[in-house]
């Protein structure tokens, strides 16, 4: 179909969605002769199949484009080369040999358990969802609980609605989208609730998602118990105070059979835990170089398993980085190391990659703790650029050129944001 | 008689709360916004509220039975859920390449399509 | 006619229906709900004890070192996982002493092998994660651990390959009392049987009270669990049990058969015979309690919890024998050490069964070994290679948190499974970290084909736990659902 599991590969791309499709065209215009990528689900594309709505491309492709759109584009454009997709085949394992080759372990239908050599491996498994288990709601188990990527998945791919009445918990953009998505299908959507007091997806969500549709959000809002024996019969609802405690006396019922949580993202980091890489522990995802590049040589990382995204557009720009510099692995170049370390500072929750080196032009991404407007975001003394407005659910991306880093004499550059007033002495500062 | 309305703007994150002041139909004012954008998606939110439109449709012979397609330009904000339940209706065979227009002048408005945001291989 | 009818489908019902199965008889299984051991088994902590917590002169006590002791031959046979692990009842301050002293005395009159004090040295040695506070503990090395629904099972499993009939989605509505024996009501059918035993469970006094007895009555005590992710598994590797309680044996660490670790269970006398739902009191006590025993877990460590209810009668004891009518034999009241007795329960039974006037002959051709689901992940490669070499369907990952494959799915189809749950228990699809996120739809996709069933009608775990309905069924609910 898409290509055949050979037993040596130059580069092997575990995961085929945009970050492993970028790593893989980034890893053939780098030079690499074979790339191998490996997917799990029976076509490439990732998340991106089930995210039919619109609002991927507009940077990349510089127009707004559907999730499926900016798959097909891209694929197309990456199956121009010669390499192999291979879908429905899923990685049990990598082992790193004593001179540094790795073995990537396969188990595919036709081709049984089969193990593939290479010698530089990306890794873009994306992430998986927070369950109910990690916020502990307490209550019964019926059915009628789901992730609402999983709802998302069974809605656009599969054809089935996860039922009639919903309750939303959580108002991150994927809560608003399936908010809407019901909405269309002839659902009731009770409500969205979420235990911070702003939501946490873009405005225009929120609008687009909620307010047409006369869909009530309940901010500082959380569920605190679950209900019905076989099938959800209604949940609990209370408010919640500035340090997130539950008000139980103004608790109250929201009927519905359906509850959807969209409480998080986690990297799906258990390959690489098994390889023992070094994690960090803000982002749950490898600690990468500039060449993005794990703690394990001529291993690298890209895409939502190296840090949870909101654009596509940037794990294209991320993943086609990590693959270039697999492919380049794969050919014997090698990079120098990296002498700068990069911390997060003032309100600055993480920033990737974690080290620089001063040779060449990097971009950084980074997320903050707070919402601020305006600010400033400051590297060290050497630059800085302003800012309208940040929240961390939008992540920010930033170029450093190689003049002002070969300013920088020390080895930890820290990266801060902070407030500005605002431009022209404005009277208005209060607004 | 002057009325108010109030907008978020969806232009970027700031969301600045907006209020047009207009008599009648016409637009005396609007304020709140920070910049150019806000203005333009007042007037455009009072005069012809719009929105884009995605959703998926039934399709026989391919490797999944839904096919996600979208409206090619914004629809009336409160045509939405009947525009969703005329593009319930399609009944699709594969293959399907993506971009096929598979509805056309929808709403009697030309240039409105429904279009196929993948294409699907048949597969039998 | 049948000579048994089993009224119950738990760890129970199906050891009698095991032990049943080696001799000549028409027996049949009644389970109310659609699979077997989906009432408090699947809920059960899983622990075979040691038997030295439990009061002298007691039944209940009498058959738990009994049954501990049968359980390599069983596990053996019916190829279900049973390792003991051993078990440690920690002493969290010096007045604690005295009762391990009492504890190793009681357990040495009941003949139960191995029990040790250990000082403070030899606790951290062996357990280096357990709170540093701990001043001591009795070891008790013939405890174990199993998965009690794998159990149960492998029990039925085997009965049914012995002649067993297994009736599911069997409710027992009424039970007429004539000359020759007793006839039982379910919503489907009616069925004739010699001998009835009461294996009900939370209901057996409601079972009993069909037959007009009414000496003694359940009282339902809820407890609730706590799993904890992969990540901790051998952080400890021994049974943890405070020193126990009036009530209940207390807060403890349970590191289940596959070695991820379980916390609790509460315990709290309920009224509702169905209330399974887990609240924040009892994390907050769980996770309050365990702190104490082992500092490095606490609640973000949760991956899933769930309830179950004990079987406690009226007399805080096992109820088994026959009563004022007759050819009904009670086995109730099966609270801990429930599970552990389950053997012995089954061979007292049986000899009651037979003074009752039940002939038992054996069967030359009883088969005594099941094969057991085919655990893929911990398969070696080379036994791997050879599966996937007699069937591609185990190349096909369908869980991927577990390495589950696609031909152990079908494989718990095989043997019985109707919903998720009963996939899920089986095959440990759905078990894992992402809690079934990825193989979920994979699952209802299979069961749907199996079963010949449309997606809306696949359940997670029978009556109205649909899961997902079909697109265009825009009706509206009828009110009071």
């Amino acid at each position: 179909m898409l290509g055949r599991l050979e037993r040596r590969y130059d580069v092997v791309v575990v995961g085929g969605g945009p970050a492993g499709l970028g790593a893989a065209l980034g890893a053939k215009e780098a030079g690499a002769e074979s790339v191998l990528v490996l997917d799990r689900e029976p076509e490439p594309g990732g998340i991106l199949l089930q995210c039919i709505h619109s609002g991927f491309g507009l940077h990349y492709y510089k127009e707004e484009l559907t999730g499926p759109e900016y798959a097909e584009r891209f694929l197309t454009r990456v199956m121009e080369h010669d390499l192999d997709v291979v879908p429905d085949s899923y990685v049990s394992g990598v082992a790193i040999d004593s001179d540094g080759s790795k073995r990537v372990r396969v188990m595919h239908e036709r081709q049984g358990l089969h193990t593939v050599e290479c010698r530089s491996v990306v890794l873009a498994m994306g992430c998986r969802e927070r369950t109910r288990g990690a916020l502990r709601i307490p209550g019964t188990r019926p059915s009628g609980i789901f992730t609402a990527g999983l709802a998302q998945k069974f809605v656009n791919m599969m054809g089935y609605l996860p039922g009639r009445r919903v309750a939303i918990l959580g108002s991150g953009d994927i809560g608003l989208i399936m908010a809407r998505r019901l909405t269309l299908e002839g659902c009731e959507v009770m409500g969205v609730f979420e235990i911070m007091p702003y939501s946490n997806g873009l405005t225009r969500n929120v609008v687009q998602c909620l307010d047409d549709f006369g869909i009530p959000l309940h901010l500082s809002t959380t569920v605190v118990a679950i209900h019905g024996r076989d099938r959800v019969e209604k949940v609990t609802v209370a408010p919640v105070d500035r340090s997130l405690r539950v008000d139980m006396s103004r608790a109250w019922d929201v009927p519905c059979d359906t509850l959807l949580l969209s409480i998080g993202l986690i990297p799906e980091n258990e390959l690489s835990q098994g390889l023992g890489i070094m994690l960090d522990t803000i982002t749950s995802g490898p600690r990468v170089s500039s060449t993005m590049e794990t703690s394990m040589p001529g291993l690298f990382a890209c895409g939502n398993v190296l840090h949870v995204h909101d654009l596509v557009d940037f794990v294209t720009r991320e993943s086609l980085l990590a693959g270039r510099f697999a492919g380049e692995w794969a050919r014997d170049i090698r990079r120098p190391r990296d002498n700068i370390r990069l911390a997060p500072g003032e309100n600055v929750r993480y920033c990737v990659p974690h080290t620089l080196s001063p040779e060449r032009e990097h971009t950084i991404y980074l997320r903050c703790k707070e919402p601020v407007k305006p600010c400033i975001l400051r590297v060290g003394d050497l630059t800085e650029k302003k800012l309208r407005f940040v929240v961390p659910a939008e992540m920010i991306m930033m170029t450093l050129k190689p003049d002002a880093l070969e300013r920088f004499h020390g080895d930890t550059l820290r990266v801060d944001i902070v407030p500005s007033k605002s431009a022209g002495g404005d009277p208005g500062d209060e607004k | 008689m002057t009325e108010r309305r109030e907008f978020v703007c969806i232009g970027c994150p700031i969301g600045c709360p907006l209020q047009l002041t207009h008599e009648g139909t016409t637009i005396v004012e609007v304020e709140g916004h920070e910049c150019g954008r806000g203005a333009k998606y007042a007037r455009q939110e009072f005069v012809d509220p719009r929105r884009a439109l995605s959703t998926t449709v039934a399709i026989r012979g391919a490797r999944w039975i839904r096919l996600p397609v979208k409206v090619s330009r914004p629809v009336p904000k409160e045509k939405v859920l009947e525009v969703a339940r005329l593009i319930h209706q399609l009944r699709v065979e594969a293959p399907v390449s993506v971009g096929q227009v598979l509805l056309r002048d929808l709403l009697g408005e030309p240039g409105v399509e429904v279009v196929a945001t993948r294409s699907m291989p048949r597969l039998d | 006619m049948y000579d048994v009818a089993i009224v119950g489908g738990g760890v129970t019902g199906c050891s009698v229906a095991r032990a049943l199965s080696r001799y000549h008889l028409r027996t049949v299984l009644l389970e109310k709900q659609v699979e077997v051991g989906f009432g408090t088994t699947k809920t059960n902590s899983g622990i075979i004890h040691a038997g030295h917590q439990t009061p002298a002169g007691t039944l209940k006590g009498e058959l738990e070192v009994r049954g501990n002791q049968m359980f390599d031959d069983l596990a053996r046979e019916l190829n279900f996982g049973f390792r003991r692990i051993g078990e440690l009842v920690v002493a969290l301050t010096e007045s604690d002493l005295p009762v391990l002293e009492d504890l190793k005395r009681l357990g040495e009159s009941r003949a139960v092998p191995g029990l040790e004090i250990w000082g403070r040295e030899k606790l951290r040695r062996e357990e280096p994660n357990l709170s540093t506070a701990l001043v001591g503990a009795l070891f008790a090395p013939t405890a174990g651990v199993i998965n009690p629904y794998e159990f149960a099972f492998a029990l039925v499993e085997n009965a049914m390959e012995n002649g067993l009939e297994l009736k599911v989605d069997s409710p027992v509505l009424r039970i007429d009392t004539e000359a020759h024996g007793l006839t039982i009501h379910t919503p489907h059918e009616r069925i004739q049987a010699r001998f009835v035993v009461n294996a009900a469970g939370v209901w057996a006094d409601r079972i009993a009270s069909l037959v007009g007895l009414n000496d003694y009555a359940i009282h339902p005590r809820k407890g609730e669990e706590y799993m904890l992710d992969k990540r901790l598994k051998g952080l400890v590797k021994r049974l943890v049990f405070p020193v126990p309680q009036k009530t209940t044996k207390g807060t403890l660490i349970i590191p289940t058969f596959d070695g991820t670790l379980m916390v609790g269970p509460t315990a709290q006398d309920v009224d509702d015979r169905d209330d399974f739902a887990t609240t924040h009191a009892g994390s907050d006590e769980v996770f309050g309690f365990v702190k104490k025993l082992c500092p490095s877990i606490t609640e973000r460590d949760c991956i899933t919890e769930f309830a179950g209810l004990r079987a406690v009668s009226s007399t805080n004891d096992f109820i088994i024998g026959p009563t004022s009518v007759r050819g009904f034999i009670n086995a109730a009241g099966m609270q801990s050490p429930g599970l552990t007795a389950a053997p012995a329960i089954a061979e007292c039974v049986l000899d009651i069964l037979g003074r009752e006037g039940l002939e038992l002959t054996s069967r030359e051709d009883f088969v005594a070994h099941v094969a057991g689901p085919p655990r893929f992940a911990l398969l070696s490669t080379e036994d791997q290679r050879r599966r996937i070499q007699g069937n591609p369907q185990f190349a096909r990952i369908v869980c991927r948190c577990e390495l589950v494959t696609e031909a152990e799915i079908h494989d718990a189809i095989d043997h019985g499974a109707r919903t998720l749950d009963g996939i899920k228990f089986r095959s440990r699809a759905g078990m894992g970290r992402c809690q079934g996120g990825f193989c979920t739809s994979r699952c209802m996709d299979i069961l749907a084909r199996r079963l010949n069933l449309p997606i809306e009608k696949v359940t997670k775990r029978g009556g109205d736990s649909w899961v997902v309905r079909p697109m265009g069924d825009t009706a509206p609910r009828e009110e009071g659902m």
